[in-house]
């Protein structure tokens, strides 16, 4: 009874479902869509007509034609083979491109190392060095990259010795010099049998992979810790040392040296390298240690209290509860760090190291013009180690976020 | 037996490490031997760091001269500041005409003015104010500094502007010194506050329009002398492209952030992939972008000047970030608050205008002056596409031939001169985080 009288009753309020036209929500929203892909699309073919007139009435080439032209300029920073006059376009694309990936590497190394020292330095009991550890960000981070970057090239490394009078690095050894026409240093020139180290070091590594997961099963049966990291860098060194011994120490050094003007030999980056890599280095590493201590103070003291009353070590409390829980708060800040490294690399083109938008978007654009083919490759490549860098990190992020459940 | 304490036991005194300095020193600086010799490590450093500025910017330093060669005579290792002393107009002014050089300190002044009520206490309406500064006052001081004839458009926009800040400056001190709106107060001195509202709000529109006319009639007898773009330089030039590029920003950012959290696809894909391509490139490949290529998507022979061209592409690259803040904000929110905007019968623009934005605009303020710290530091990017900048023209000294070569001491002037900024900026920031958020912890 009760349930009919209440079916009824929920029949009779039900209204009347009308449709209207112009108050329905999907047809307004098809309407809205409609509406801004008609705007955009107008204003794309609006811009594509209107540039390829402009093109045309300027007499303009088009095309991607150009980049089996051959380019006539040279370029002093180069790490795959280039002749000005018989090198393409593609060439100085390829090198602006492997300059850019060169320094945004060793850069994001550098400065990540960097910035989890000063991030922990920022935490420090001492009080001296937590302050000093503040001004050192506070100082990077309040001031433009720009200036800093040009501030080391102008006041650092442009008013280094003359080439006669190179600062030794090595202490005397003579393989490493700075001047100013950059960093000269011995290069290593593998001989016959140096494949054979090569060989015994991925033994090495395999081996190690072994060793760990062994050594992972015996403590979660038996209890008992296994000097896992102390093994391993043994069996790194000793491993491949042997081979490398016994093969009669297969490796040569190309030891730069002052022939007439300059050096001859070994590996040079040039002054610009140098400024641009510390530049980015120092600066970076000012942001990163922020995210560094800001993961680190996420970590609730209670962690560490627990793992302390269960009677671990101080030391394997932090590699065990507190850089596993903080690494998570740390990865996002460390991912964008890396992109803004490769995207702040093109800063290069202020103080003239050959990046690609110095080399390609500057120089090749001013030579043979191009504008929209130069420019979207450009940027095409940013977008590519961009979204590149996010997509693999965020699969680790994933692997991380994942422990919290 | 029971024995009861009727009185409580005195408290014992602090420990040593609390109250004296040796107890100080020894906690913070000297607790182990380890903490001991970073101390000592540290305390070497700063001498070292000191110790060579002091003499180097100071002491040795030369504070007049006529030239680079005059200051090597005086002093060979000290610091050259007189050419930066000479050059200091040029740095924060460009080449912006000796003469005219009040119209851009006026400007500064009235932006003061226009926004100094956002900060006062008892002053209502204050988003009115903040939206007003955003979207008015750029028109009166880009008239102000740029002069020449003004156009209709122009007309209208500097009158409402002259109009506003009168209006702005008044209801600022009514509202200081009684506590109520501008609008209240004029309807109390026409005895109409208790007329009916229809009466009340004709009145005011009457007001209104009188303010206008008188606005309009006092700027037509106002004209400044035509200073070309091309002559602005220095601080001043910075600070106009990060303005407008924030405010711009700002409008840009919501919508696209908006338009990123929309259910309609077509839109949502096109507001990702907008924000994503400027977000993963470099500034500088969008500047050379508006550079070369802004000139081919104009129709022919319309010619857009190189500021606006660089001023509409950092408004795009920076309307990008923010909308990215704006998300963050938008995603603060709770869903409670649009169920609830919905169940009172709001449609979506009176729910995101009324109940959403306000709460998320509040929670974003701090991330706010963080990305116009970072605009205001990424606009040094325009010397290298040929303005003459802060940057540019710190730059420039070494070029002068007085004081050519002369690198460090500009350099180390603009980054005193950024540091100051922008850390005032970021503490007043974080300053503002903690306050806005005590209300919300409860």
């Amino acid at each position: 009874m009760a349930v009919s009288e209440t079916d009824s009753a929920s029949v009779r309020v039900k209204p009347k479902e009308r449709f209207d036209f112009f108050h329905d929500e999907r047809v307004r929203s098809i309407f809205y869509q409609l509406l801004t892909a008609g705007t955009v699309g107008w204003l794309a073919w609006y811009l594509i007509t209107t540039t390829a007139h402009n093109l045309e009435v300027r007499g303009m080439n088009t095309g991607f034609g150009f980049l089996t032209a051959t380019a006539g300029f040279d370029t002093d920073f180069k790490l795959i083979e280039y002749e000005p006059g018989i090198g393409t376009y593609r060439r100085i694309f390829f090198i602006g491109v492997l300059n850019t990936l060169l320094i945004s590497f060793f850069a994001i190394i550098a400065s990540t190392v960097l910035g989890f020292f000063v991030g922990i330095l920022r935490l420090s009991s001492n009080w001296l060095v937590a302050r000093l550890a503040l001004v050192y960000v506070e100082i990077l981070r309040n001031t433009p990259l720009l200036m800093q970057i040009i501030f080391w090239y102008v006041a650092v490394f442009s008013i280094l010795p003359r080439v006669k009078n190179s600062i030794d690095l090595s202490g005397g050894a003579e393989v490493v010099f700075l001047n100013n026409r950059g960093l000269y240093a011995a290069s290593p020139v593998p001989g016959d049998l140096f494949w054979m180290t090569i060989v015994a070091f991925v033994a090495a590594v395999i081996g190690v992979f072994f060793l760990s997961r062994w050594a992972h099963k015996r403590q979660d049966l038996t209890g008992q810790v296994f000097p896992t990291f102390s093994a391993s860098m043994g069996l790194l060194i000793v491993v491949p040392g042997i081979a490398y011994l016994a093969t009669g120490s297969p490796l040569d050094w190309d030891i730069p040296s002052l022939q007439g003007f300059n050096f001859k030999g070994g590996v040079s980056l040039p002054p610009a390298f140098l400024a641009l890599l510390v530049a980015l280095t120092f600066y970076h590493a000012a942001h990163l240690a922020e995210a560094v201590r800001a993961g680190i103070l996420s970590v609730d003291t209670g962690q560490s209290d627990a793992a302390l009353s269960i009677g671990l070590k101080q030391n394997r409390v932090l590699a065990l509860v507190i850089i596993p829980q903080a690494m998570r708060a740390i990865v996002p800040p460390l991912i964008s760090n890396c992109m803004n490294v490769v995207k702040n690399s093109s800063l290069a083109v202020a103080i003239g190291y050959s990046d690609v938008v110095a080399l390609f978007m500057q120089t090749a654009l001013n030579q043979a013009g191009y504008a929209v083919e130069m420019v979207g490759m450009t940027m095409a490549f940013y977008m590519t180690v961009s979204l590149s860098i996010s997509g693999l990190l965020n699969i680790y992020n994933k692997r991380v976020q994942l422990v919290e459940r | 037996m029971v024995v009861v304490r009727t009185q409580p036991t005195s408290s014992r005194t602090a420990p040593l490490s609390e109250t004296t300095v040796i107890g100080w020193l020894h906690k913070n600086l000297f607790s182990t031997v380890l903490n001991a010799v970073l101390t000592l490590i540290c305390l070497y450093i700063i001498y070292v760091v000191v110790k060579g500025l002091w003499i180097w910017g100071v002491a040795d330093a030369v504070w007049v001269a006529k030239d680079r060669r005059e200051c090597f005579d005086i002093s060979i290792d000290g610091a050259c500041w007189a050419g930066v002393i000479q050059w200091i107009d040029n740095i924060f002014y460009g080449r912006y005409p000796r003469t005219e050089l009040w119209r851009v300190n006026l400007g500064g002044l009235l932006l003061v003015l226009w926004m100094a009520p956002l900060w006062l206490p008892r002053v209502r309406a204050k988003i009115f104010i903040g939206l007003s500064t955003v979207f008015l006052y750029p028109f009166l001081a880009g008239y102000l500094f740029a002069g020449g004839d003004k156009s209709l458009f122009m007309q209208v926009m500097v009158t409402l502007a002259m109009v506003c800040l009168a209006g702005n400056t008044a209801h600022a001190i009514i509202g200081v010194s009684s506590g109520r709106g501008l609008p209240d107060t004029l309807l109390r001195w026409l005895g109409k506050d208790q007329a009916p509202e229809a009466t009340q709000r004709n009145t005011l529109l009457v007001l209104l329009a009188a303010a206008l006319a008188v606005g309009y009639a006092l700027q037509t007898g106002w004209t400044e002398e035509v200073v070309p773009w091309s002559k602005w330089g220095g601080m001043f030039l910075t600070l106009v492209i990060s303005g407008i590029g924030i405010a711009t920003a700002l409008p840009g950012g919501i919508i696209l952030a908006l338009g990123r959290r929309s259910k309609m696809p077509v839109i949502r894909v096109m507001s990702t992939a907008f924000i994503e391509l400027f977000r993963s490139v470099p500034l500088i490949t969008v500047l050379f972008m508006a550079t070369t290529m802004f000139p081919l998507f104009m129709p022919e022979g319309f010619v857009l000047n190189k500021l606006v061209q660089v001023i509409i592409a950092v408004s795009l690259f920076s309307a990008c970030y923010m909308a990215e803040t704006v998300r963050a904000g938008l995603q603060a929110i709770p869903r409670g608050q649009y169920e609830a905007a919905h169940t009172i019968g709001l449609g979506y623009w009176g729910m995101m205008g009324l109940i959403v934005m306000p709460q998320a605009l509040k929670h974003m303020i701090p991330n706010i002056v963080g990305s116009f710290i970072g605009l205001l530091k990424d606009t040094t990017l325009v010397s290298i596409i040929g303005l003459f900048d802060i940057l540019g023209m710190l730059r420039s000294v070494s070029q002068d031939v007085p004081w050519r070569g002369l690198h460090k001491e500009p350099l180390l002037f603009g980054a005193v001169v950024f540091f100051v900024v922008c850390s005032v900026m970021s503490k007043y920031s974080r300053h503002l985080e903690v306050k806005l958020s005590a209300g919300a912890k409860r």
